[in-house]
């Protein structure tokens, strides 16, 4: 179901944020002790500032386009087209940008690109890309993928999409972003590892509860409405049962056809209860899904829970990390009590340091055990869960089958009692022979 | 000539002779002898031949039955009990109505199509174009000319503007039916059809002409009726007067009441109908939803739709069809009420007059003239009434027993085709998901 963890840090956690001018950042590691340099105690902290770096410092272009041609998962030959990324750091002084960054993606990687950012990152908007196929066209415009204008008009458009991300204080500092810039080779296994697409099983596994609770108490509230009235229609024939009989009392040839139409009216008002009453059956079927719908949140919220708490363990022991790896170097890049008051008053001795250091590194030790089974017992979840969210799903189809055949058979016996048995019974028996006047024998054929 | 089950003849009235007999059924030994009829359920087992019609309780839903069974089988037994039939000489039938826009008004005429044999007939065929008001126009002469006859009823003149599209389809083809009854039960009439009013309405070029002539062509008896001086009370109105006075009161009041139930009953339907309207679709967004169970949510969605525009359907005969021919035959009884004070009054002239005569105590053994004439006028009145209510009652029984086994029909079908809907789904919903 999901590969074999290679970085605890990387595995089922949220979008790896790497504040920049980190060692492992990578871009353009000049970039990053710029930042650094322009001020000690608000790197890490004041993002406006980085966006605005980023913005500046860093150019980002869709700048070609090129047909390609490949087999696909299917190993069936295609024809696709990739477009250049480039990536261009401006060196502030002179104005200058210099190529840091180049490589070729197809739309398929920004869609991938674009889907993990939308699980990890639920609470933002996320830029759309252009479209997938020419929609919207009017009349002489091609409809075609692989028209020249289309493709032109698409380039624009992907360039567009990563420049908003670019901008974006959140979204830019994603690490996967990062490497869909500069990462040509094993980015798509990169970002699979992340798990970002069983997250999304669980996201789109919540959307379903919601929605599977509110269509089914739509369904019932409606249901009600409709035995309401129904049972108003059926009621309401019961009034002709006493008005035919009456009248049947003042005619002589008609009587007992009248007499038969007002006791099958009769028949046919009483018949509703026991109509209804089975048709409770189907809504009580129906019910228990809708509570089984609450049952599937749970889990959901169960599994959201421990990815919190999984986040909260892993952002702490890097957050520990940090500190520590500040001490030894003698770096302060992140913001501490300690560092302050060391500013304020004076450096602390080498031993206290020493000391502090050790503290650290039992606390991490620790802590990375803590993660290591928090990760075990995450995983050991997951597998479970989704088991036996399969087999839900299974039941639930062959329920809810069953169900809708057994409302089925219900009308269908409805429709046979009264359109083919009794109804004809009635016109055949009380009709055909109390009204009409005896068959004149002379137009009887054999 | 009985075969298998025939497929649905067109509707309305069949003769007889073209028909085979309606519960021959398929089997050709129908051994029905000439001297009895066949019990009820004899009947209906043979008719049904190998098709099980009488279904144990909770059948199968594997659709073995066809649509067209309990619905063809009551089409033939609409029979047309003209036994006349082969002497009929006059028919007349109503269609085509056209609508006129003029400067002052709008309306809209029908043709009447006319062939005859009879003498009265200058042409053996004739059409022609009337509006409501000729109609209305006829059957005031009618009832003036035929003042011992029962007259039949025409759809209410006036409908409120506004409520009612006086020009919509469903308006224009119910007048139009009623129209076509009321001219073929003057047809009908062995009197009333020889009417020459009736004749200039049905032959005349240029009616209006015709109408501003005030030609009163009046028979005898109209002639004299009319100048039945009124005031005279009748003491006591004869047993069988009294017994159709009677009759057609409850019958009238039966009917309202009836009425009234049926627009109660369509009211609802039209309820319930908006429910389901919004109860299928909600399946649909279910299915939205949805992996294996989305074929199978949609499909009940879309049987649920069928089951409501079938009901609309019915809902729709009830008006166009049931409520018309309730509310005829309540006109009809209120103008019958009528005629039935008019033949009182001729009747108390008489007995006045006669008393009148008895006092006088004169010794002129002879009867004198004037209330010799009264007590014709009262004969003939009695005569002429008393073959109208006959020919009324067997007209009566017929026209109720289509209506009556029209709206079972109306409703058989309705349950057929909601059967129908409903079976179709049951293979959707017991097959199998295959692999995707």
């Amino acid at each position: 179901m999901e590969q074999a963890p290679r970085d605890p840090e990387r595995q089922l956690q949220p979008a790896p944020l790497e504040p920049l001018g980190c060692p492992d950042a990578g871009l353009g590691a000049a970039v990053g002790k710029e930042a650094a340099g322009a001020g000690e105690e608000d790197s890490g902290v004041d993002t406006m500032t980085h966006n605005n770096f980023w913005l500046k410092k860093i150019e980002i272009s869709v700048s070609e386009a090129e047909k390609r041609t490949g087999r696909n998962a299917m190993n069936m030959q295609e024809t696709y087209t990739a477009y250049l990324i480039e990536t261009r750091s401006v060196e502030h002084t002179d104005g200058q940008s210099v190529l840091t960054d180049s490589l070729w993606r197809r739309y398929s990687e920004f869609e991938l690109l674009r889907n993990y950012l939308l699980v990890y990152y639920p609470h933002i908007v996320v830029p759309p890309l252009p479209e997938k196929r020419a929609e919207f066209v009017w009349h002489k415009l091609s409809a075609d993928n692989m028209d020249p204008d289309f493709v032109e008009r698409r380039r624009i458009g992907l360039e567009n999409f990563l420049l908003r991300i670019a901008s974006h204080p959140i979204l830019c500092r994603d690490k996967i972003f990062y490497l869909f810039l500069t990462q040509e080779g094993n980015w798509k296994e990169t970002v699979n590892e992340t798990g970002f697409q069983l997250k999304r099983r669980f996201t789109d596994l919540k959307h379903y509860s919601d929605e599977l609770q509110s269509v089914i108490s739509h369904l019932l509230r409606v249901r009600a409405r409709v035995a309401d009235r129904l049972y108003g229609v059926y009621k309401v024939h019961g009034n002709y049962g006493r008005v035919f009989s009456e009248w049947s009392a003042i005619e002589k040839e008609m009587g007992d056809g009248l007499q038969s139409a007002g006791h099958h009216m009769d028949v046919y008002a009483s018949s509703i209860d026991d109509i209804l009453e089975d048709e409770e059956h189907y809504a009580d079927q129906l019910k228990e899904y809708l509570f089984y719908a609450e049952a599937l949140r749970a889990v959901c919220r169960k599994h959201e829970l421990m990815q919190y708490d999984l986040e909260m363990a892993a952002q702490d022991l890097a957050s520990k990390k940090q500190q520590c790896e500040e001490l030894a170097t003698g770096t302060v890049r992140t913001f501490s009590l300690k560092g302050m008051t060391t500013k304020l008053f004076g450096q602390e001795t080498p031993e206290q340091r020493e000391a502090r250091i050790k503290v650290l590194e039992e606390q991490i030790n620790e802590g990375e055990q803590q993660l290591k089974s928090k990760n075990l017992e995450g995983r050991e979840f997951v597998k479970n869960a989704w088991a036996d969210i399969e087999r839900f799903k299974e039941q639930k189809n062959r329920d809810l089958k069953e169900a809708l055949i057994s409302y089925a058979v219900m009308q269908i016996s409805m429709c046979k009692k009264w359109g083919l048995t009794v109804l004809p019974r009635l016109i055949l028996n009380s009709w055909a022979q109390a009204v009409l006047p005896p068959w004149p024998p002379k137009l009887l054929r054999l | 000539m009985a075969g298998g089950p025939k497929a649905l003849p067109s509707t309305g009235p069949h003769s007889l002779r073209d028909m085979p007999h309606p519960l021959a059924g398929s089997s050709s030994e129908e051994a029905v002898g000439g001297d009895s009829t066949p019990s009820p359920d004899l009947l209906m087992a043979r008719s049904f031949g190998d098709k099980d019609l009488i279904l144990p309780n909770g059948g199968t839903p594997a659709g073995t039955s066809s649509p067209a069974s309990s619905s063809s089988l009551l089409n033939r037994l609409q029979l047309d009990d003209d036994i006349d039939g082969e002497t009929r000489d006059l028919f007349v039938i109503v269609d085509d109505p056209k609508k006129h826009v003029c400067t002052m008004e709008t309306y809209i005429t029908y043709r009447i199509t006319t062939k005859s044999t009879r003498v009265e007939f200058d042409l053996p065929e004739y059409s022609v174009r009337r509006r409501y008001q000729d109609f209305d126009w006829l059957r005031s002469k009618l009832e003036e000319s035929q003042p011992t006859h029962l007259i039949p009823p025409l759809p209410e003149k006036f409908v409120v503007k506004g409520v009612v599209d006086r020009f919509s389809e469903e308006f224009v083809e119910t007048r139009r039916k009623a129209l076509d009854k009321f001219l073929k039960r003057i047809t009908d009439h062995p009197v009333l059809s020889f009417n020459e009013h009736f004749n200039v309405f049905l032959t005349a070029k240029d009616l209006n002409a015709y109408k501003k002539q005030g030609i009163a062509l009046l028979t005898r008896m109209g002639e004299s009726v009319k100048h039945v001086t009124g005031g005279y009370k009748l003491r006591t109105r004869p047993l069988e007067f009294a017994a159709i006075g009677d009759y057609l009161d409850t019958f009238a009041l039966k009917l309202g009441t009836i009425d009234r139930i049926a627009q109660r009953i369509i009211k609802e339907e039209i309820e319930y109908l908006v429910e389901l309207r919004e109860y299928g679709p909600v399946y649909s967004t279910w299915s939205a939803l949805e992996g294996e169970l989305a074929e199978p949510l949609e499909g009940v969605s879309a049987c649920i739709g069928n089951c409501s525009t079938a009901l609309e359907e019915l809902t729709d005969d009830m008006t166009e069809d049931f409520l018309p021919v309730l509310r005829e035959y309540i006109l009809y009884s209120d103008s019958m009420k009528s005629v039935l004070k008019k033949r009182d009054q001729v009747q108390a002239e008489y007995e006045a007059k006669l008393e009148a005569v008895a006092l006088r105590k004169e010794d002129r053994p002879k009867v004198p003239a004037d209330v010799e004439k009264c007590q014709d006028r009262m004969e003939c009145f009695n005569a002429d009434l008393k073959a109208d209510m006959e020919r009324w009652q067997n007209n009566k029984r017929q026209d109720f027993r289509q209506l009556l086994m029209g709206m079972a029909d109306k409703n058989i079908q309705y349950y057929e085709k909601c059967l129908m809907a409903w079976e179709s789904i049951i293979p959707l919903l017991q097959e199998k998901q295959e692999a995707k």
